[in-house]
């Protein structure tokens, strides 16, 4: 067992003990099995918010509308059994159908068209008495029929299965394909992450959750009133994980129990509630990172221990070889142009880039360099011309279906710091190579890691670790899965006089291996070592291209990259 | 009295409190990416002082200033205290905290006001106009005027002149904005400061004609935000936005029931937000 089961076991028996010897005033079975079904329906909010990074504020209006769904019918004369089983059927396909629409909303958009769901169901509760029993609300008598103990049980169990699913869930690919999406939406895309599919996934299984706890909930209360969907609940859901502890396991449990014990000792006095919530919640969010859970020790929840895989004995034979299918054009840029509403951004770019080779951008700043490299990734789509990577036409492919060609290395490092650099590099890994066991995919990553000596870091998160190894970790990445094509936007800045060294050899590795490499780089003497072609681009236009010998000797090109001093 | 004259002016009243709110939210926003969702709060508490002030048996134009002031004083600390000291956070985490910050206020407005609503005197007291079979109450009309004024004077400042323009660069880019010579830090908080003056405004304007109570300011937050996007957060947009919201609120309770408002409006929240955002790739970070 890991220690994460041991700790999720331990507060589980702890909840199913603390009930009834009475040991905390307030804590009754009633209240507990209210609290363990609203942590239930928060362990999907915090797969939607906590781990997904989706600001979604209409959990509430989720977990209602399956109850409102059986109510109705149950008033229709259905029995109770099949009326949950088609409210549970409706309540999870509006959500399926309705992430297709949420997840394409960015930030605070997305808050508020899930707020605007719950007024919607608020609404068409109030909207119709004569089915929903408007602002009284819809009674449910199949509960009653239950005892307090049964319920408590059921409560601790459901709650108990929705949190190993979350544990099962919520790790491999999955977890660093979310994390990553958490934190950089575009660097998901561009390692290859189909991050609309992976959102719309993550949000119809969180809304999952919502859906049966809500139905429990309802069953278990006997009533469901119009409010229980409102932006209220759901605004106050989102304070629970946070306070809690986002994209940890345990975090809803923590945060439904402070919030529901909070209340309880708020509550003597009159209307403190609300204040002893606002205070909470603002200071979750101000002074922890990671909610209450976040307080205890780093070590409690260090992932499982993975089988430390010596990669020594592979690495040595798998770094070098080159592919011999590697040869030729890997990459063809034809008559690119781009233009932003009249501006010109590009014109009438194009060059070759054959397999093993170095290939220089070279221009100042507002050149075209970064667009042009934004043209090839798929991010921006060239008004005219086109690319072509090893012989195939790119213009149909997006941005993540090009990850597996056309490795990307950002001018800043752009890795997700709560994970470790063998999974950063392994988020490329899982897009690239799915068939690989999750084992393979790991042994994928330290070989990499070992190719760029960065092996004694690989189980480190990247936060600790400096911008030099940033920059290494992120080419590591760029590289990983043998793509036809490397771009390095920058490469040598902010690196040391011996990282350089360091990073020559590097690229020097990915030539050996036969992959073609586009460099933009200010740093002329350490691009004339690495590269052997270029071009200098000006103002969008390319101005000369050939060796590098002959395009820094060219006086156009010394006049627009040195200045007056040539 | 014709019904549709009826909605058109209670529409208009409504509309422009939606104008003035919405105004806030996007200096705010203009100026630090951030959507305030505390930026309601301002709202209820202007509304809940100044009744208090006026109840205690002071002349309502010093309760009104009381209340303004304590708007504008509420906004500015939100900025200074919770915001600025975090301003490298992402932007998520900062809306976050103002979510948080808007239930703590409630909370405070619930002990300190308790859980009843409160209203005050008109200012504009008088006999109602009369206009095409619609009758307006002199404080509404004087709402309108007023609140209209403000919200162009304020997107004239934003857009025309040179404060303006600082302010807006320092949504741009902070630290470009900073070696320019722009004060970052005065620039967020005249923002601030001015968004708490107009929700503060937009409070002593309403709360004669519809009582206030503790829990008013989120509903009036997204109110706003509603205004606010359909304008696509531009400050001259908001005029047209707030109204539009007023009006499209009132036509629809006159001629479908007060029920079916929330969820007609908040359909076209969605169908806004999705049209807002259909430019928005790779989550909006796409500076590489």
């Amino acid at each position: 067992m890991t220690r994460k089961s041991v700790l999720i076991a331990a507060v589980a028996l702890l909840l199913v003990i603390t009930p009834p010897t009475g040991l905390i005033p307030g804590w009754t079975p009633a209240l507990a099995t209210n609290v363990a079904l609203t942590a239930l329906a928060l362990v999907g909010l915090n797969i939607i918010f906590g781990v997904a990074g989706m600001l979604a504020f209409g959990q509430a209006a989720f977990m209602v509308v399956p109850a409102y769904f059986a109510g109705v019918l149950e008033r229709a004369g259905f029995s109770s059994g099949p009326a949950i089983v088609i409210g549970l059927v409706v309540g999870v396909l509006l959500a399926r159908g309705l992430a297709e629409l949420f997840v394409r909303l960015p930030g605070v958009y997305l808050a508020f068209g899930t707020l605007g769901f719950g007024f919607v169901v608020e609404g068409l509760a109030r909207a119709f008495p004569a089915w929903t029993g408007g602002a009284s609300g819809l009674v449910f008598s199949a509960g009653r029929a239950i005892g307090q103990e049964v319920w408590y049980v059921l409560a601790i169990v459901a709650l108990f299965i929705g949190l190993a699913g979350y544990v099962l869930l919520m790790r491999g690919a999955m977890w660093r394909r979310l994390r990553t999406i958490k934190h950089d939406e575009l660097v998901a895309w561009a390692v290859g992450i189909d991050v609309t599919r992976a959102k719309v996934s993550a949000f119809t299984i969180g809304c999952f959750y919502a859906c049966v706890a809500g139905t429990l909930l309802c069953y278990y209360v006997g009533v469901v009133v119009p409010e229980d969907a409102g932006a209220q609940k759901s605004l106050s859901q989102i304070g629970m994980v946070i306070m809690g502890g986002p994209a940890l396991a345990l975090g809803p449990v923590v945060g439904a129990s402070l919030v529901a014990w909070l209340f309880f000792a708020a509550g003597y006095g009159g209307h403190y509630e609300s204040l002893v919530y606002g205070v909470a919640f603002l200071s979750a969010v101000l002074y922890t990172k990671n909610g209450l859970l976040g307080l205890l020790p780093q070590s409690w929840f260090d992932a499982t221990p993975v089988k430390r895989l010596t990669a020594t004995d592979d690495a040595e034979s798998a770094a070098p070889s080159a592919d011999p299918t590697r040869i030729g054009v890997c990459l063809r840029v034809q008559d690119v142009g781009k233009r932003f509403q009249g501006l010109v951004a590009l014109e009438d770019v194009s060059f070759d880039v054959a397999a093993g080779e170095v290939f220089a951008l070279v221009g100042p700043n507002g050149a075209g360099k970064s667009t042009l490299f934004n043209v090839i990734c798929g991010i921006i789509e060239p008004t005219t011309g086109r690319v072509a990577v090893a012989g195939r036409d790119l213009a149909a492919l997006p941005i993540h279906r090009r990850a597996p060609l056309i490795g990307r290395a950002f001018q800043v490092a752009r890795l997700v710091p709560d994970l470790t650099a063998a999974e950063n590099v392994m988020v490329r890994i899982d897009n690239i190579t799915p068939d690989l066991s999750e084992t393979e995919r790991r042994m994928a990553a330290l070989r990499q890691l070992k190719a760029f000596d960065l092996l004694q870091h690989a189980d480190q998160p990247v936060s600790t670790l400096s911008i030099g190894q940033h920059k290494l970790i992120d080419l590591a990445r760029a590289a990983a899965g043998d793509p036809v094509l490397v771009l390095l936007d920058e490469p040598a800045v902010g690196l040391t006089e011996s990282e350089l060294v360091h990073l020559q050899e590097v690229i020097r590795k990915l030539q050996r291996r036969g992959i073609a490499v586009v460099i933009v780089e200010h740093n002329i003497d350490f691009v004339s070592s690495v590269a052997s072609r270029g071009l200098v681009l000006d103002s969008g236009r390319p101005v000369a291209t050939g060796t590098m010998r002959d395009i820094l000797a060219d006086t156009r090109v010394q006049k627009i990259y040195f200045g007056a001093l040539a | 009295m014709s019904p549709l004259s009826q909605a058109i002016v209670s529409g208009m009243i409504s509309g422009t409190i939606y104008v003035l709110l919405a105004t806030g939210l996007i200096i705010a926003f203009q100026t630090t990416r951030i959507v305030n969702l505390a930026h309601g709060e301002t709202y209820s508490i202007a509304g809940l002082v100044t009744a208090a002030v006026a109840h205690a048996g002071l002349p309502v134009a010093l309760a009104i200033t009381v209340g303004i002031a304590s708007a504008v004083v509420y906004s500015v600390a939100i900025e200074r205290a919770l915001l600025r000291p975090r301003a490298n956070w992402p932007v998520s985490s900062l809306i976050l905290i103002s979510l948080a910050a808007a239930f703590l206020s409630r909370g405070v407005l619930l002990v300190v006001f308790g859980p009843d609503a409160a209203s005050f005197k008109r200012i504009f007291a008088g006999a109602p106009f009369r206009v095409a079979g619609g009758i307006i109450p002199q404080q509404g009309f004087w709402l309108v005027i007023i609140g209209l004024a403000a919200a162009l004077v304020t997107a004239q400042l934003l857009t025309r002149t040179r404060i303006g323009k600082q302010l807006r660069a320092t949504a741009e880019n902070a630290d470009a904005a900073q070696l320019l010579g722009v004060n970052v830090d005065a620039a967020r908080m005249i923002s601030f400061a001015l968004a708490g003056l107009l929700g503060g405004l937009s409070a002593v304007l309403l709360v004669p004609l519809i009582s206030v109570d503790y829990q008013a300011g989120l509903g009036m937050t997204l109110r706003g935000f509603i205004a606010a996007s359909l304008a696509g957060m531009s400050p001259f947009g908001a005029i047209f936005g707030g109204l539009a919201l007023g009006l499209a609120e009132a036509l629809v309770t006159t001629y479908f029931g007060a029920l079916a408002q929330d969820p007609i409006i908040f359909i076209v929240l969605i169908a806004v937000a999705l049209w807002q955002s259909r430019h928005v790739q790779f989550g909006g970070s796409v500076r590489a």
